[in-house]
């Protein structure tokens, strides 16, 4: 028989991702905490490069996705999209950038980059699946006006957006390779060779 | 009736998400009613006070700000549509969530040619209680060995560091239990029910007498002379709905509640229903009576007991004497597979009641006497 341990390695660190998502990622939703989805962005890429390392085989980050959105929606409320799509592509990019790269650091800073980046994008498309193309103008309006209320004066919304986008994408790419080192360490705990 | 609500509880979904405001008012109500059909605690346990508070919150915060943006009138309107989407949402999902189980999914995904994904996801459902045994365990630890909030906080990534390496391992449990019993062995736990006798399965669809059938089975053979020892487990219903079991020791005809529905729909191993631990000690104490030569009757092992919880312990107890003089187990339908796959035994007979009518009994003994 073929070795099953990427298939259980995927589906024990895909649980331990959703299950961090169902429970500390619904308390930091509700409780409104600022930069929560930058914290359950880090949660996710702590476990995905931590099981790439572990397991560098092709696939187990994409795999360690899909189990982590089914636990997300077995959960009350798991039907939103927001963290379903937030989760599918926060695993996509890990997945090309780890493989792409041969699996190497480089590959878990440019996954957490675009991982992260990507977020405030996310938001956009959840805000317009769930309230529609008004409310997503008026939120945009909204940050207009409060970039202007700091001197931001004159900004279009993409310019804002981008922004934030690439603030949360460096974010994301030291995230990386902080779950870089982390998953060193893991490894080096199990008596793995780094 | 299921089907109908179920049927109407998706189509609520879509027209909620894609439908204009006046349909999404009709598809909440539609969405409401079916949930009430389908399973009416998942509706109290997914309407309850903080959801609502944090559905009827997003919607303010939209209608907020798009009256400040657009006027006062769009405004109450696109908050209106936010909280019927939302509580549709929460609704479906709350249906959703307690009709899956690892069984469940694993046909669902062999039906679409994907069995490997299904025994996945299935072992990522029977893994979550032991990883947060895991967590809760690590936790403690950290708390224990930390002094004040910044001495706990300071240890958080070490903490991190070592849940990872717990679920690794269990990680490579699964993987070694695998390679041992083969793939299926993914979403199952190692229950394995060995007995070298003839075991009788008998199944068929929910309220078809499968009960009746084995208490007349044990009638007859207790005539014959023969040792029987074991339990039935009748349903409690309520207005035609079930809303509970018995637990009936065949040897003596002791009776105790064994379950009942959880009044807010939180039942106990994952289930609508909370058990009692008097209905699991007469079970225990109605299978202890088994020696060589008794007839074990078990009515019934469901999706507790093959995950090795409830009855499970003292079924191996009582299937592992020597010189046993049968076995029967009642199973409902989709378990079947999941039980034979378990059965260790040197012959096994499925009846399938729900065919066969007022000549069950008959042909379980017949089956039973081989």
């Amino acid at each position: 028989m073929k070795d099953v341990r990427p298939w259980t390695y995927a589906a024990l660190f895909g649980t331990l991702w959703g299950a961090i998502e169902a429970t500390l990622g619904t308390a930091v939703h509700l409780g409104q905490l600022p930069l929560r989805g930058t914290i359950m962005g880090l949660a996710g890429l702590l476990c995905l490069v931590c099981l790439r390392r572990l397991q560098p085989r092709a696939g187990v980050c994409l795999l360690a996705g899909v189990v982590a959105i089914f636990l997300k929606i077995f959960t009350l409320g798991g039907l939103y999209p927001g963290p379903i799509i937030g989760i599918g592509i926060q695993a996509l990019a890990l997945e090309i950038a780890l493989t792409g790269t041969g699996g190497r650091a480089i590959g878990a800073a440019i996954g957490g980059f675009v991982a992260l980046a990507t977020n405030p994008l996310q938001k956009l498309v959840t805000m317009w699946v769930v309230t529609g193309t008004e409310a997503v103008r008026s939120y945009l309006r909204l940050l207009q006006e409060s970039a202007a209320a700091v001197g931001l004066e004159g900004l279009n919304p993409t310019v804002i957006v981008t922004a934030i986008a690439t603030t949360t994408g460096a974010v994301g790419a030291a995230g990386g390779l902080w779950a870089w080192w982390v998953a060193g360490r893991v490894m080096r705990r199990l008596g793995k060779r780094t | 009736m299921n089907r109908l609500a179920g049927f109407l509880l998706s189509t609520s979904v879509v027209v909620v998400l894609f439908g204009p405001p006046l349909y999404a008012a009709w598809a909440a109500l539609i969405a409401i009613v079916a949930a009430w059909i389908l399973d009416p605690p998942a509706l109290r346990a997914g309407l309850r006070v903080g959801a609502v508070l944090a559905i009827v919150f997003a919607a303010s915060i939209t209608a907020a700000v798009v009256a400040w943006s657009a006027g006062p009138q769009r405004g109450i309107e696109l908050g209106g549509m936010v909280l019927l989407r939302l509580l549709v949402l929460t609704v479906a999902a709350a249906v959703l969530v307690r009709s899956v189980n690892a069984e469940t999914l694993l046909r669902m995904t062999e039906k679409i040619g994907m069995e490997r994904l299904g025994l996945v996801l299935g072992l990522a459902l029977n893994s979550l209680p032991r990883l947060a045994e895991a967590a809760a365990d690590v936790w403690t630890a950290s708390r224990v060995r930390s002094d004040g909030t910044f001495a706990r906080l300071r240890r958080l990534p070490g903490v991190g560091e070592v849940l990872l390496a717990h679920t690794a391992r269990i990680a490579e449990e699964a993987a070694a239990a695998a390679s041992l019993r083969g793939h299926s062995a993914l979403t199952r736990s190692a229950n394995v029910l060995r007995t070298p006798v003839r075991v009788v399965v008998v199944t068929g669809p929910s309220n078809s007498g499968k009960t009746e059938a084995v208490t007349a089975v044990a009638d007859r053979l207790q005539s014959a002379g023969a040792h029987v020892v074991g339990f039935v487990q009748p349903g409690e219903f309520l207005e035609g709905k079930k809303v509970g079991f018995r637990l009936r020791d065949l040897a003596t005809g002791e009776e105790v509640l064994l379950a009942s529905l959880g009044e807010r729909g939180d039942g106990d191993f994952g289930t609508r229903f909370q058990f009692s631990a008097e209905g699991f000690r007469l079970g225990g104490d109605a299978l202890s009576r088994t020696v060589p030569d008794s007839v074990v009757i078990i009515d019934e092992l469901g999706p507790i007991e093959l995950r090795g919880q409830g009855h499970m312990p003292a079924v191996q107890r009582a299937l592992a004497v020597a010189d046993l003089g049968g076995a029967m187990i009642v199973v409902r339908r989709s378990l079947v597979p999941s039980l034979l796959a378990e059965l260790d035994a040197s012959d096994a007979v499925v009846v399938d009641v729900g065919d066969l009518g007022e000549g069950s009994v008959d042909v379980i003994v017949n089956a039973f006497n081989g």
